[in-house]
């Protein structure tokens, strides 16, 4: 079933979406990313990975500033956006979620039901006029999410009432409702069980298409289904980025090599 | 206070007792402690506990079981005609105990000797004469009849308790022999013991369900000798209130109708205050606030919780009220007349609850999972976009239950409004105006100086039944909607 | 995945947007944003603004029964003197006759002249004379001799003195009048009139309606006392029993449930249905004596329960299960494990817990009233330690009660000055739990 849908490997040049240089974090004293400097492309699956506490995450939640909301965390370096530097001053980091959305390793959706939300982010950044624009959007979102047939009949059920990989896509799909040109992914199947991995999986795949997608995960046989590059982190430190298919057969780093093969992490 | 020295008699023998079970054990095993089950103080502990809880106990019986036994016989003493048409058998033999406690205080000072006390030929008006003396209360004149019968009262109660202190003592001796034919060494005496300990300790918890009982039973019988001289319908569904204070006539409206409104109203305006700030608050402090301002905001806040009500009461009625009448009285706009009134006990109600509010919803809102806010910013919402849409309504069910509790404590409360509300029951719907509640009511009704057989001061039993049921609704309403928003995140 | 075909032809709708430039949406929600954060600010500043407006009202005004207004006078007293008072049908009289001559010579003797009469002088003293005459009855070796007394002045003469009463708001009256205003600010010229500490109030007992000077609330700390006794020693004990049931050997069964949602519910119960149960069970069932303390102390020891109770299981709760299972693996019984390991570890918290509890116990006020607590005039101390218990006593809210329900609005600064006290003793309640807290607390 993997092979099915191993993305083809697009050998065009794509855009750099999304440039990380000298990127630094501390969370109080402890100094959690180095010196990090990548490239992002977009319409890419980008995946990070590393053993636990390599700092994957932070870089992730750094990203869409995620980490403001940790008042001891520190972000230096630059990082930029289509080439707008995200931590000036200017910025205001609610647009900038809008426009960097962001799936969590829990499914998490809210205590309302499942059309809400959908709703939640097109109303709170008012992207339609009328209710049956809004109807649209939920509905082309679900579409996305590839949970449309499932929930089409009981849109005002509560959304936690549904299965994990049924929350899991329902989160997804609340977060390409507000249009979103980057999807960061924060291990977002770790919670589910093989058969949603697998659509979840595909799911990822599918988005591609629209958007820059980037995935923190453990596995690395997830890694090498789903992305075009991967990154791999270790003790905080950018360890090695490249195209996946190279990662997995001939890495350059002997950590990047220790950890493919399982001697480390 | 013989009562006292039979309990420290008792107490003694149980002593005496644990030493002498100790000592036999002792010999029993030759000295030796290893050939005994137990410790040596537990075989001292058995002999205690046997010499002490059955005595113990039956002194507790007697005492409930005995007045009952004597005012039954007294009762029946009293000639039908000896009460008087206005009065009834009750309060002839209240009038017959208040004698005879009279009576035993008229011998304490020495006004009477005992024998004259007991004496069935003693002149009436000597009797009076010497009682008045000692001071004790009489409201009439004794008649023969109440002094015969209050002379029966006290001797059986004499003799009673004589028979009480030597049956307790010698069922205390003969559970200490009990205990000491136990006293060998196989004997598995820490068993026992520990099983006693542990019925000590289920009857230590089970004073929460006899209060619970005591409650109930006191509110209920009092609101069943109430109902019987005063119609329930008046009761519930009366809208005047005007007890009458000549005592025992029977011109009363005791209407609960104006006391209910009084009550919620009064409410309602400390909800109002008291909502939006302990709400806020708890929002700012959970979500905003930094660390520094929390740990100096929040027990400041908490202090107000900490504060007595009589404290608040005092400042409803010498600090707020006056200062609402110079803004809204006659020198300001001309709305309010006293300073006691709606307004004033409600907003210094509400002030009481703002840290019942907050703390409450502070704990609540901050068992929000963090995921959910993620969520929510990850997105792209402000935080108070966050808190609005996602926050309040998932910590909803918990918050509407802390409002619930403290709506429960805003009918209950008594000081504030007592001083803060004013005495007049009215149906009005201007806040400036005094209203009065429950609580106030069941004050005034219980400390006047209505006799306690008369409607006028039952009906605090009535208005007492009328809140417990009240606030026991919303207390079980809310903590079912607490319980059930915990196990929901849980 | 048939309907995520669907849909991969529809590309994102929105134009692309510099993150530089914040959109009117956005700065219109940060404005939102602002404005909720400035109603929380404001919750908090109101919060704060009560409860300062609270504490400034409770000094202001509770500080100067702290104080009062006094008329020291040097007196001397000759046995004729004495002899001749005695003999009059008007006993008092005479001496007040004696001590109006004696201010009088004081003031003409520092060069002042004031016209007064013993009308005034009762207007500013009360009455004296009887003051006068039972000193002397009962030490007639200071006869003869000069006796300095410190007479207090009537409130409104304090009034006067600490700027209540002004010459433009005073109204003639029985109280006072504007002549004797001229009185007063001659004897404070002379220093007859001073202020001093008032001892009385502090140690003394409750007057009569009629004489507020005189007020103490020393008998009603007394009475608070004996009712803090009865609660700590029967709601300690019970609590503690009562916990380690529920918390150690409780079976989960219908009889614990029941007991387990009676403390919830007993804990929420309002205060003067409390009181209701203390009138109806204690006084009208048991009998027992109306006004006592060891009323009193029951009631409050029945509500202090349930919070005693609920502090003592979070405590037992914290001790960790792994100090049960190391007694009962050396051979101990549950009993045993309890109470020689997990209890005293508890032993901190549960007294923390109990003496918060105390704390609430001795601020309420509700109850007492309906046990008769209110009302009256205790006369003197309690006779030993026995009586303390069951002699009519009041409690230092119910005083405080007293003293606000009462007509005369001269009462009103002893309340706030009773205030002040209940204060300080809750405050240093406090503390100590706090001090207990931090001290003993341990993390596991």
């Amino acid at each position: 079933m993997k092979d099915t849908f191993i993305a083809e490997k697009d050998v065009d040049q794509k855009t750099v979406k999304i440039a990380a240089r000298d990127v630094q974090v501390w969370y109080g004293d402890n100094h959690a990313i180095k010196d990090v400097n990548v490239d992002i492309e977009d319409k890419t699956v980008t995946a990070f990975i590393g053993p636990s506490g390599c700092g994957k995450s932070t870089f992730l939640r750094c990203i869409n500033r995620m980490n403001d909301t940790i008042d001891i965390c520190r972000v230096t370096g630059d990082i930029r956006i289509d080439g707008e530097d995200i931590y000036d001053r200017k910025v205001d980091p609610v647009q900038l979620r809008a426009k960097v959305g962001m799936v969590f390793q829990k499914p998490n959706p809210f205590p309302k039901s499942i059309y809400d939300n959908v709703a939640y982010g097109p109303r709170i950044h008012g992207l339609s006029r009328n209710k049956a624009e809004l109807d649209e959007i939920v509905e082309r979102a679900l579409k996305r999410a590839a949970i449309w047939n499932e929930v089409k009949d009981r849109l005002t059920a509560p959304g936690t009432g549904l299965s994990g990989g049924q929350q899991q896509r329902l989160c997804i799909a609340r977060a390409v409702a507000t249009e979103p040109e980057v999807l960061l992914m924060d291990e977002p199947c770790s919670a589910l069980d093989p058969i949603a991995t697998a659509q979840v999986e595909e799911l990822i795949d599918e988005l591609r298409q629209n958007y820059s997608v980037v995935i923190v995960t453990h596995s690395m046989q997830q890694a090498a289904r789903v992305s075009q590059k991967t990154a791999f982190f270790h003790l905080g430190h950018l360890v090695e980025f490249g195209e996946t298919d190279k990662i997995f057969t001939a890495p350059e780093d002997e950590r990047t090599e220790s950890y493919i093969t399982g001697r480390i992490g | 206070m013989p009562l006292f020295w039979l309990f420290i008699i008792v107490l003694v023998i149980a002593l005496l007792g644990y030493f002498a079970g100790r000592m036999r054990v002792m010999q029993g095993a030759g000295g030796d402690r290893r050939n005994m089950h137990s410790l040596p103080s537990y075989y001292g502990g058995n002999v205690a506990i046997k010499g002490a809880a059955p005595a113990l106990l039956l002194m507790l019986l007697w005492m409930l079981i005995q007045p009952f036994y004597v005012n039954y016989t007294v009762s029946n003493q009293i000639p039908d005609s000896a009460i008087a048409d206005s009065s009834s058998r009750n309060l002839v033999l209240s009038e017959v105990r208040r004698t005879a406690n009279g009576l035993d205080l008229a011998v304490q000072t020495g006004a009477l000797t005992s024998d004259d006390a007991n004496d069935a030929q003693a002149n009436i008006a000597d009797i009076t004469a010497a009682l008045k003396e000692a001071g004790a209360v009489l409201t009439s004149d004794i008649t023969q009849p109440v002094l015969s019968a209050a002379q029966s009262y006290r001797s059986m109660n004499a003799t009673g308790y004589t028979l009480m202190s030597v049956a307790v003592i010698i069922v205390a001796v003969l559970g200490v022999r009990w205990g000491l034919r136990e006293a060998r060494p196989e004997f598995r005496a820490r068993n026992v013991v520990e099983q006693a300990v542990r019925w000590l300790l289920i009857a230590a918890a089970s004073i929460a369900v006899l209060t619970t009982l005591g409650i109930v039973l006191s509110l209920v019988f009092n609101t069943i000798e109430f109902f019987r001289l005063y119609p329930a319908v008046d009761f519930f569904f009366g809208t005047n209130w005007a007890p009458s204070f000549s005592g025992r006539g029977g011109s009363s409206d005791l209407g609960v109708i104006p006391l209910l409104w009084g009550t919620f109203y009064i409410s309602i305006v400390a909800l109002a205050v008291a909502i939006p700030i302990g709400l806020f608050a708890a929002v700012y402090l959970s979500e905003y606030a930094s660390h520094g301002v929390r740990s100096v905001a929040k027990p400041l806040l908490e202090i107000l919780a900490g504060i007595p009500t009589i404290v608040y009461g005092l400042f409803a009625l010498l600090t707020v009220g006056p200062l609402l009448v110079s803004v809204f009285g006659r020198d300001g706009l001309g709305i309010m007349q006293a300073g006691t009134a709606v307004v004033t006990a409600g907003l210094v109600m509400g002030i009481m609850l703002i840290p019942f509010v907050s703390s409450l919803s502070d704990d609540i809102i901050n068992a929000v999972p963090q995921a959910l806010r993620d969520g929510s910013y990850g997105l792209g919402a402000t935080k108070s976009e966050t808190i609005k849409q996602v926050v309040l309504p998932a910590a909803l069910p918990g918050i509407v239950g802390a409002i619930l509790l403290a709506a429960s404590r805003a009918i209950g409360e008594t000081m504030i409004v007592v001083l803060g509300a004013g005495a007049a029951a009215r149906l009005s719907l201007n806040p400036f105006d005094a209203m009065t509640t429950v609580t106030a009511k069941i004050v005034s009704q219980l400390t006047g100086d209505a006799d306690f057989a008369s409607p006028e001061a039952l009906v605090a039993f009535a208005l007492g039944m009328t809140l417990f049921v009240i606030t026991l609704a919303l207390n079980i309403f809310a903590l079912f909607i607490v319980r059930k928003y915990r196990e929901q995140y849980d | 995945m048939s309907d995520a075909s669907l849909t991969s032809g529809a590309a994102p709708t929105r134009a692309k947007k510099s993150l530089m430039a914040v959109d009117v949406r956005t700065r219109k929600r940060n404005a939102a944003e602002k404005r909720f954060r400035a109603y929380g600010i404001a919750a908090i500043v109101t919060g704060m603004f009560f409860l300062i407006v609270l504490a400034v009202s409770i000094v202001r005004s509770g500080l100067p029964a702290f104080s009062h207004t006094v008329v020291s006078v040097e007196f001397n007293l000759t046995e004729e003197q004495f002899a001749d008072a005695e003999s009059q049908l008007f006993k008092t009289k005479a001496y007040e006759a004696l001590l109006i001559e004696e201010i009088r010579s004081a003031l003409v003797a520092r060069g002042l002249d004031v016209e007064f009469d013993s009308d005034a002088i009762a207007r500013l003293l009360g009455k004296p004379g009887g003051t006068l005459r039972e000193h002397y009855r009962a030490n007639e070796q200071d006869l003869g001799q000069p006796v300095r007394f410190e007479l207090a002045a009537a409130s409104r003469v304090d009034g006067y003195l600490t700027g209540r009463v002004t010459r433009d708001t005073l109204q003639d009256s029985r109280f006072l009048q504007g002549s004797d205003l001229d009185l007063i600010d001659a004897l404070v010229d002379a220093d007859i009139i001073t202020r001093a500490f008032n001892w009385n109030f502090i140690m003394g007992a409750d007057t009569g309606v009629d004489n507020p000077g005189g007020a103490g609330i020393g008998a009603s700390v007394i009475g608070s006392f004996f009712m803090m006794l009865v609660v700590l020693v029967l709601s300690l004990p019970i609590g503690v029993a009562a916990s380690i049931y529920l918390e150690e050997f409780a079976p989960q069964n219908r009889f614990t449930d029941l007991i387990e949602v009676n403390i919830s519910n007993l804990a929420a119960v309002p205060s003067i249905v409390f009181g209701i149960l203390g009138l109806a069970v204690f006084i009208q069932f048991m009998q027992l004596p109306q006004s006592a303390p060891l009323v009193g102390g029951l009631v409050l020891t029945l509500m202090t329960l349930p919070t005693i109770i609920i502090s003592t299981r979070a405590s037992l709760k914290s001790v960790p299960p792994s100090i049960r299972d190391a007694a009962l693996g050396v051979g101990a019984s549950k009993m045993q494990a309890v109470f020689h390991h997990v209890l005293p570890l508890a032993m901190p918290g549960i007294l923390t817990g109990t003496i918060i509890g105390l704390a609430q116990a001795l601020g309420e006020t509700a109850p007492l009233l309906l046990i008769g607590m209110v009302g009256f005039v205790a006369r003197g101390y309690p006779d030993g330690v026995m009586s303390g218990f069951v002699d009519p006593n009041s409690a230092m809210p119910a005083q405080i009660y007293t003293w606000a329900a009462r007509a005369d609005a001269s009462f009103y600064e002893k309340a706030w000055g009773g205030i002040i006290i209940l204060l300080l003793f809750l405050l240093t309640m406090n503390i100590i739990a706090i001090i207990l807290r931090r001290k003993f607390e341990r993390r596991w």
